[in-house]
């Protein structure tokens, strides 16, 4: 072959500016709507968590109302939640996958991927900078503008400045190619259902029109906020146990000036200058209240037989327990050099166990949810590894099957719910309650469940009659809440929904006034795209989605029936009013007599004693 | 002449029998009327007792040779709402049954459909008004046109009889049967007006209307001293009462003449012994009445053209093996023959040797036939 071929390393704004249909940006309709859901989420994921009632306006304008869509438009979303520190502004803005959202609990977005598209995608489409205007002390605001250098994922800021305001919030501002005409029914949907899923929040939104859609909070209080816990063993695969490996904690740690300056510290020793031996006597005498760090430099020390001068002119390559040496590279004399480590000194096991890491059965209790001691020892048992195996001396072999085992595993206790942030049925009630003003609604939070190691929880609810408007069966879907409202075909809440036969629960699903609201909250909504639309069918999931549907359907169906008498009682009434003068008449006529039989208080009676007994059925099914 | 003198005997019984049939009826109906009325007036809901007419319920009668209804019926009751409606246009049905038969005035089963819209009573369609009509005369034995409700018009009549007109407007007046050689319809009229004289020995019914024209033609009723019916086909209910009283009130023998094939032979049987149908209902059979032909055995002896029998056609046979009177005998052994020849023929088959062969080779030899069976 003679043509060469460059590899080239691309930054992660090259790769979503390539691959920028993955994350909803696929055409000006559907990425307008991405946009909008991509600020107002990260609004309400950061109000939430700073336990805010959030407040958010949104804003869509035209740059030139006159010019026919697909055109430029200035999308604002303004908060008044924590706001960003100004140092964070640049790369939380400028740089892809940059974010405070990588631990493990229940948030709408993942890792503030689609802020900074919804930005790379307005500035492809009109060239225009980002507006950032962030107040995070309620003192002072800070306000940016800058673009986004794609090759090098670098924010490149145009504009910096500062004004005092006590106004606490984050406004974002973008300009981008976007087609209202199409995607303003979605729009407006989305904030509809959004406040529908949101309660607490206020939301307002200008559409380019001029009209202004306010949905106003409905309830004054937050449901608790999520908490960040350790991952479940089922929801681990290799690469995650080797992240978790390269701790900090058991790394051999940098030494520099602060370091120094610590081991001062916690040895007690004021003077700036001290020999070797100095420095192993106090520690002696103080090991037991030297903290890890430290111990391992020291022991580190204790080998080389340094001070703090000729520790800096070293850096520690590796310690290599196989041949008890420990080897380091001078960078006085620019070579690798080893000294032997004596087994037998105590500093030796510091060291050893440093390197080593933890035990196995250490690992899993202390770094796993749901794994006690007797789990770990029982799990070790199964995986056939030794329970004081340390992790750090695993090889590549024994991780995968460390892994696959975690996950075959089935002695482990289901994954911890605290994580997730669940609505609760009580707001979800008030919400369908004001938003609907059915004649007939019940909700329903089921406990939590897992799929691969993700806790989820199902919350549901289903409202018929009063002034729902529309006619069928009408589903929100909403995970983590969020709504979702493209590409329902394919979702795992309308697939249990179709396969549920509603003549059994007396409605009719093509013609009731009958909503479903669905909502799945879950560390991991195992969603079918990036673009976050419809969730997949686990059979965990689903079976959940069953028994909360069948719940509510019941209820229903108890109503239905109730009403169904109801209205078989009125409708006999009609009958017995239509029909008995008749009766009345024709049998006059036949057996010849003058006068027509004394049968009204028969209708009375008839139309009287129906209520009774529906009234008696009402009692037996409370 | 002395079998005139007995015939005029038993004409002024028929007359009171009718009366008393008339009145009887009237009564029937005005009872179910006081019962209903005083329900009404006791605060109950009235109700009707229907003979079930469900096939479980229709049994074979050998004495009386002929289908009637067990003992299963079922009751419409006001009181639910479902069987209200069904209840209230059965009792309109009976009101308006007995105004037709008080001012004697003859409807049609269309009219009565349209008819009940003047009262707030509404059927669904013509079927439903139908049904009401066949359940009303479950519930009085009688068959509607007892109570003045006529099918459409098809069959006819010809011959030497005398007949004395009941309807209003024609009371006392008398005609003759054989005056016009298209023959009379069969209409209310006919059927409800007094057999009053005859010199006929002999009813022949016969299929079609072709056939009728030409035995007119022929003078088969002077031949062969006969009053000649046609059914037009399976003979509709006014035809099979009037069947029943030429037999009855004036003694005539009645003999059928059909295609040769299964359906001519039920025709022949619906005349003698009733339909499934009509269950229901008594006094419309002649159970003497003869099957003449055209037999499947015919066929053969008097080497008649035809045409292949259909499936359907074959099934039917088979379908008709497994009634009851079909057991045993000469229906039977029909069935079978048309079985196993899987052949049929029509009347009109005759006209091979000549028009008249049929009056005058087959007729005069299946008549002596007859006789003997």
């Amino acid at each position: 072959m003679s043509s060469k071929e460059n590899f080239n390393q691309i930054s992660p704004s090259e790769f979503f500016y390539r691959n920028r249909d993955l994350a909803g940006f696929s055409n000006p309709t559907r990425s307008l709507y991405t946009a909008v859901r991509e600020f107002v989420e990260n609004s309400l994921d950061a109000c939430d968590h700073s336990g805010i009632l959030p407040n958010i306006h949104m804003t869509i304008k035209a740059v030139d109302p006159e010019k026919p869509d697909p055109k430029p438009y200035i999308l604002t979303v303004k908060d008044n939640g924590p706001g960003i520190p100004s140092k964070h502004v640049p790369l939380a803005f400028g740089t892809v996958l940059y974010g405070s959202k990588f631990g493990l609990k229940q948030a709408r977005g993942m890792f503030g991927l689609g802020a900074t598209m919804a930005i790379l995608y307005g500035q492809i489409t009109t060239n225009k900078p980002v507006k950032v205007k962030s107040n995070a002390d309620g003192k002072t605001r800070f306000d940016f503008e800058m673009k986004l250098d794609i090759q090098k994922n670098k924010p490149v800021i145009m504009k910096k400045q500062e004004t005092s305001s006590s106004e606490q919030g984050l406004s974002v501002s973008i300009t981008l190619e976007g087609d209202y005409a199409k995607a303003g029914t979605k729009i407006r949907d989305y904030v509809y259902q959004t406040s529908l899923i949101t309660p607490y929040a206020t939301i307002t939104f200008d559409d380019p029109k001029g009209e202004k859609f306010h949905h106003k909070s409905i309830i004054r209080s937050m449901p608790p906020a999520p908490t960040v816990i350790a991952p479940h063993p089922y929801g681990i695969d290799v690469e995650t146990i080797r992240r978790m490996l390269v701790d900090t904690h058991y790394q051999i740690p940098n030494v520099d000036d602060k370091m120094i300056e610590k081991i001062r510290k916690e040895l007690g020793m004021s003077k700036s200058k001290f020999t070797y031996k100095e420095i192993m006597k106090k520690t002696e005498k103080k090991w037991k209240s030297l903290t890890r760090p430290i111990r391992v430099v020291i022991a580190l020390m204790s080998f080389l037989e340094a001070d703090f001068e000729q520790l800096q002119k070293i850096r520690i390559e590796d310690v290599d327990l196989r041949n008890n040496k420990l080897v380091y590279w001078d960078y006085s004399t620019s070579q690798t050099l080893a000294v032997d480590m004596d087994t037998e000194s105590p500093y030796y096991k510091q060291l050893a166990n440093t390197v080593q890491g933890e035990s196995l059965t250490h690992f899993l209790t202390k770094r796993f949810q749901r794994v006690g001691p007797t789990a770990a020892l029982e799990f070790c048992k199964f995986a056939k590894f030794k329970p004081e195996t340390r992790v750090g001396n695993m090889t590549d072999q024994e991780l995968v099957k460390l892994s696959d085992a975690l996950q075959t595993y089935e002695g482990f206790r289901s994954p911890d719910p605290t994580c997730l942030a669940p609505l609760g049925a009580e707001p979800l009630e008030k919400g369908i309650q004001r938003r609907f003003e059915p004649d007939f609604m019940a909700v329903v939070q089921r406990t939590a469940s897992a799929y691969s190691g993700f806790p989820f929880v199902i919350e549901m609810g289903i409202a018929y009659g009063g002034k729902i408007e529309s006619r069928g069966t009408n589903v929100y879907r909403f995970a983590n809440r969020i709504p979702l409202l493209y590409d329902e075909g394919s979702d795992v809440v309308l697939k249990v929904v179709k396969d549920t036969d509603w003549n059994r629960y007396k409605v009719k699903s093509d013609s009731a006034p009958f909503i479903i609201v669905s909502h799945i909250c879950s560390t991991r909504v195992p969603y079918k795209t990036v673009g976050k639309e419809n969730v997949a069918d686990r059979p965990e999931i689903e079976k959940e989605l069953r028994l909360a549907l069948q719940f509510l359907s019941r209820k229903l169906s108890g109503y239905m029936s109730k009403k169904g008498q109801a209205e078989a009682a009125k409708k006999r009434a009609n009958l017995y009013s239509k029909y008995l003068p008749l009766v009345a008449q024709f049998c006059t006529e036949l057996s010849g007599k003058k006068k027509e039989p004394n049968y009204k208080k028969m209708i009375k009676e008839e139309t009287a004693l129906n209520n009774t007994d529906q009234n008696k059925e009402v009692e037996n099914n409370g | 002449m002395a079998k005139k003198t007995t015939k005029k005997v038993t004409k002024k019984e028929t007359k009171k029998e009718k009366i008393d049939k008339s009145k009887k009826l009237i009564q029937a109906l005005k009872n179910h009327g006081a019962q209903i009325y005083e329900d009404l007036e006791n605060g109950e809901f009235p109700k009707f007792s229907i003979p079930n007419r469900s096939i479980s319920n229709i049994i074979y009668d050998k004495k009386l040779r002929q289908y009637v209804l067990g003992t299963n019926s079922s009751l419409r009751s006001a009181r639910n709402s479902s069987q209200l409606r069904s209840f209230t246009q059965l009792l309109w049905l009976a009101f308006f049954a007995n105004k037709l038969t008080h001012e004697k005035k003859s409807s049609t089963l269309r009219d009565v459909y349209y008819s009940s819209q003047a009262f707030a009573v509404d059927f669904e369609d013509q079927q439903e008004s139908d049904n009401i009509i066949v359940d009303l005369e479950a519930v009085l034995s009688q068959p509607r046109e007892d109570f003045f409700v006529f099918p459409e018009e098809r069959s006819s009549i010809f011959g030497d009889l005398t007949i004395e007109y009941t309807i209003p407007g024609y009371e006392g007046k008398t005609q003759n049967l054989s005056s016009h050689p298209d023959g009379y319809a069969i209409g209310p009229s006919m059927t409800s007006a007094q057999l009053t004289d005859t010199s006929a020995e002999l009813v022949i019914a016969i299929e079609k209307g072709g056939l009728f024209t030409r035995f007119v033609e022929e003078q088969v009723d002077k031949k062969f001293k006969s009053i000649i019916i046609n059914t037009g086909g399976q003979a509709p209910r006014s035809t099979r009462t009037l069947l029943k009283r030429l037999h009855d009130e004036l003694g005539l023998p009645v003999v059928i003449l059909t295609d040769g094939d299964v359906y001519g032979e039920h025709i022949a049987m619906v005349i003698k012994s009733g339909s499934a149908n009509a269950a229901h209902l008594r006094e419309l059979t002649v159970p003497d009445a003869k099957w003449m032909g055209v037999w499947a055995t015919d066929i053969d002896k008097f080497k008649l053209p035809t045409i292949p029998m259909t499936e359907s056609d074959i099934k039917r046979c088979y379908d008709l093996l497994k009634d009851p009177r079909y057991e045993e005998g000469l229906w039977k052994r029909e069935l079978e023959v048309f079985i196993k020849i899987k052949r049929k023929a029509e009347l009109e088959a005759f006209s091979k040797y000549g028009l008249t062969n049929i009056t005058e080779k087959y007729l005069p030899k299946k008549l002596e036939e007859s006789k003997s069976f």
